[in-house]
């Protein structure tokens, strides 16, 4: 610090302001969302919250969490997330490391095959018959086996292993490996960044999907997903808030303990939360991964 | 001496077994006289059978048929239902296509406006022969209206039973339109509010003693403009200050059956003209145009606003607020404001005539179509509503001197629990299923439904409520406005039932929707000077548009459907 002229601690310090104002902003929207969802609901109607709570309560998570199929939605919603985004990561990286093997005969063919689904999707129908057709409806392998390879990310790891050198995978044939030895000990833990982003990529998709639950089993308590069921919960609390009361002329909202906005925000911060406590540890790799994959060299 | 003895213990004992038996018996005679109403099973009680239903509307209440009310019905039907519920209303269209294109119907179902769909699908059994054969309540209970259930003059079946009751039910209190603060008459002293002018009167002068309210600038009145809100809070009140009922957008004429958007009838143009002379007095808030829905619902809740024209679903959260906060006098009254005196606003209870349109069906893959018209018949007697709405008799309700009414734990928590709906099944079971209107009285004399009389309706008042009403002679709100039965029963139904079905028509509609939302602020923000001038612009705007064929369109659908209706 010594060694510094005034012009540079001038600059560092206005420096650190700006960045510090920066991370304000940026950070301003969320610690509203938190703000609001610990604040009494019919308190926060009146507005002028920022990133304090003004009358706090827990009455908006309560909510949330007092829906009777919530545990059963959690349950199975962390099940999809775990074993999809595992089965999901192995196999896109085997069918890249297959792909990337330039002694792979129908490597062009099946590359462009793959292309095509990018471009044309089959529509919601013929993808609702095609679900029945292969006996998944009420299944919890349609939250699974649909989604579990995706071009995208393929492309991804391809790109990834081609910056590999060749001679790795060739002394390890000249050592005796066969081809799963050398995919499992070189190829896959080498992989590991670019692995990292796609299993947070797969691993919000399931965390987030609620349409698949609501299209293969819908109405089928034990396969509901968290997602589904926050739906309902908020299409219910809009609901009760703002359409007559059909059953009798008691005020619609008299019973009403939370606002939809209040539940939205709670809901978003129950939502959030668990990809916010997962980000730190694939942080590194995260951001590795996405330039390593994005230049060759 | 000892056979006395033994004669006498012979002689108690038979009585104590006697009196045991007396008393017994005594017992269940009164335990069979607590039951006042009791439900009659139907004949298939015991052939258990489950429906699968799907119910495009979310329900807050979903029980899923667990509740006491469920097992009720299940016992006293065979009947169980395994019933899922939309998770949101946008989602619902898109099941709905699925169904009609995979063949995979449940065994009911509720499509709401988008039944067509599964109707062209071939995928619903007409039911004019089933209720001819098992509908004798369904004939019963839906008497008149029944015709009106049919769907087309191409296609006179009747394919799905209403889902708004087997009648329209009447309205039982006012809620919205023109509102004034408690605290406003109050201390004006509870002038008159019938025009216009007169509630202009009222929030200038409380205005000018008051420029402050807690602390902050008090707004005389706003409205809110956030998109398709205008046509709730700015424009639909054009029509209630100028005596029309609510129909839509359009007017119909009652004795031609002409429908022109509301806007063109000369009368309304008083209204904006009253709206413009507010905003150029400083009385209407200068936010009205610019602010979003959470800004209006704010400034209500803090109880800055001394008057509100709109929608009492759309300012109940606010109101709320303020009812918890205690702020009673802020808290906002209902009058029966027009033009002028000699047009008086259309009773909130208007008779609208009974629509059809939306309802539950059932499809071509139901297993017992037969079992389900007749679940759908029971559901239309006296007994299946009684227990829908006020629950099971000795559970949830009893009998006092005749007077049906709610156990007092019950009645607590229905009013403060929200999950009251689904713990005692009392609400999950009525929309969209079958069910009696709101004025129907049964055979013991009750009220069909809870909280249809007078003395119901105000337990929800304030106390500073219950003061104004006085002031002003009436018991409820409704009391100051006309009375149904003055006018004629609407013979075309509730218009906004109506499919558009033409692209084209509903192509105009969607644009004149949008033009009246960002042009009518041009209106009300006018110079005084040019009002005419704006106004003339703003309905040549409308013709521009195409005004007239979506006018003749509707006329032509609405003509066609009254006749239809006449057979």
């Amino acid at each position: 610090m010594k060694n510094l002229s005034l012009g540079d601690k001038i600059f560092d310090v206005v420096n650190y302001l700006i960045m510090i104002f920066l991370s304000i902003i940026t950070l301003y929207p969320f610690l509203y969302v938190l703000a609001v969802s610990l604040n009494d609901p019919f308190d926060a109607i009146k507005g002028g919250i920022t990133i304090f709570p003004r009358v706090f309560t827990l009455d908006n998570y309560k909510e949330v969490f007092n829906y009777p199929t919530i545990g059963q939605a959690t349950l199975i919603s962390v099940l999809r997330t775990l074993i999809g985004t595992l089965l999901s990561v192995l196999s896109t990286a085997m069918v890249a490391y297959v792909l990337s093997r330039k002694d792979f005969f129908a490597r062009k063919f099946i590359t462009t095959l793959f292309i095509i689904t990018m471009y044309v999707g089959g529509g919601l129908v013929p993808e609702y018959l095609l679900i029945r057709g292969l006996g998944l409806m009420n299944n919890f392998l349609v939250y699974i086996l649909p989604g579990l390879i995706s071009p995208f990310n393929i492309i991804l790891i391809r790109a990834y292993i081609d910056t590999l050198p060749t001679e790795l995978q060739e002394s390890a044939m000249i050592d005796g490996a066969n081809d799963l030895v050398i995919f499992f000990r070189i190829i896959f833990p080498l992989c590991i960044p670019v692995l990292a982003t796609i299993a947070l990529f797969v691993a919000v998709g399931h965390w987030n999907s609620w349409f698949d639950t609501y299209l293969y089993c819908g109405g089928n308590k034990y396969l509901t997903t968290l997602q589904y069921e926050l739906q309902k919960i908020l299409a219910n609390a809009a609901a009760s808030s703002t359409t007559i009361d059909y059953y009798s002329n008691l005020d619609p909202t008299r019973t009403m303990r939370v606002t939809p906005q209040s539940l939205r925000m709670a809901m978003t911060i129950v939502t959030t939360l668990p990809i916010v406590f997962v980000y730190p540890f694939l942080q590194k790799y995260f951001i590795k991964g996405m330039t390593l994959g994005a230049v060759r060299t | 001496m000892r056979k006395f003895e033994k004669i006498l213990s012979y002689i108690l004992a038979t009585i104590l077994i006697l009196s045991l038996g007396v008393s017994v018996g005594i017992n269940l005679v009164s335990a069979q006289a607590k039951v006042f109403k009791p439900l009659k099973p139907t004949p298939e009680a015991n052939q258990p059978i489950t429906f699968k239903v799907y119910i495009g509307e979310v329900n807050p209440n979903d029980d899923q048929f667990k509740s006491p009310v469920a097992q009720k019905i299940k016992e006293l039907t065979g009947v169980t239902l395994d019933i899922e519920y939309a998770p949101n209303q946008a989602a619902v269209r898109e099941k709905i296509q699925i169904m009609a294109a995979s063949g995979d119907y449940p065994d009911l179902v509720y499509a709401k406006g988008d039944l067509a769909l599964l109707k062209d699908a071939g995928a619903l059994i007409p039911l004019d022969d089933l209720i001819e054969k098992y509908g004798p309540n369904i004939k019963k209970a839906y008497g008149e209206n029944l015709k009106r259930l049919k769907w087309s003059k191409e296609d006179p079946h009747i394919y799905c039973l209403g889902a708004y009751g087997t009648d329209n039910d009447r309205t039982l209190d006012v809620n919205g339109g023109f509102m004034l603060q408690h605290r406003v008459v109050i201390e004006l002293g509870y002038p008159k509010i019938r025009t216009l002018k007169d509630f202009e009167n009222a929030i200038k002068t409380y205005y000018k003693k008051h420029p402050t309210t807690d602390g902050l600038p008090t707004i005389p009145l706003t409205l809110c403009a956030d998109d398709w809100r205008t046509v709730i809070s700015v424009t639909n009140p054009a029509f209630q200050a100028t005596g029309a009922p609510d129909d839509g957008e359009l007017y119909v004429d009652p004795k031609t059956l002409k429908c022109t958007f509301h806007y063109k009838r000369p009368i309304e143009k008083e209204y904006f003209r009253w709206l413009n002379r507010m905003w150029n007095q400083g009385l209407l808030d200068k936010e009205t145009f610019i602010q979003k829905e959470d800004t209006y619902k704010a400034k209500i809740a803090s109880g800055r606003v001394l008057a509100l024209i709109d929608a009492g679903w759309a300012v109940g959260e606010p109101i709320t607020a303020l009812r918890r906060a205690g702020k009673y006098e802020y808290m906002y009254g209902f009058y029966p404001v027009t033009v002028s005196e000699r047009i008086k606003q259309a009773p909130p209870d208007v008779r609208t005539g009974y629509t059809g349109g939306w309802g539950i069906a059932i499809t071509k893959k139901c297993k017992d179509p037969v079992r389900a018209i007749k679940f759908l018949d029971w559901l239309c007697t006296e007994d299946a509503n009684i227990l829908r709405q006020w629950g099971v008799e000795g559970v949830h309700h009893t009998y006092v001197d005749g007077k049906r009414v709610f156990l007092p734990e019950v009645e607590q928590a229905r009013r403060t629990d929200p999950y009251f709906g689904r713990k005692t099944g009392i609400g999950p079971y009525l929309y969209p299923w079958p069910r009696l209107p709101n004025y129907v009285i049964d055979s013991t004399g009750n009220p069909i439904v809870p909280d249809t009389r007078k003395e119901d309706i105000r337990k929800n008042y304030t106390e500073v409520e219950k003061k104004v009403l006085a002031a002003y002679g009436v018991e409820i709100w409704k009391d100051l406005f006309p009375k149904a039965e003055e006018y004629p029963v609407k013979t075309w139904g509730y218009l906004w039932m109506y499919p558009t079905p033409d692209e084209d028509m509903r192509a105009i509609g969607n644009k004149l929707f949008e033009y009246v939302i960002r042009n009518i602020p041009k209106v009300v923000m006018a110079p005084t000077k040019d009002f005419d001038k704006v106004w003339a612009e703003f309905l040549k705007g409308m013709e521009d548009l195409g005004a007239k064929k979506y006018e003749d369109y509707k006329t032509k659908q609405i003509k066609e459907m009254v006749e239809f209706w006449k057979k």
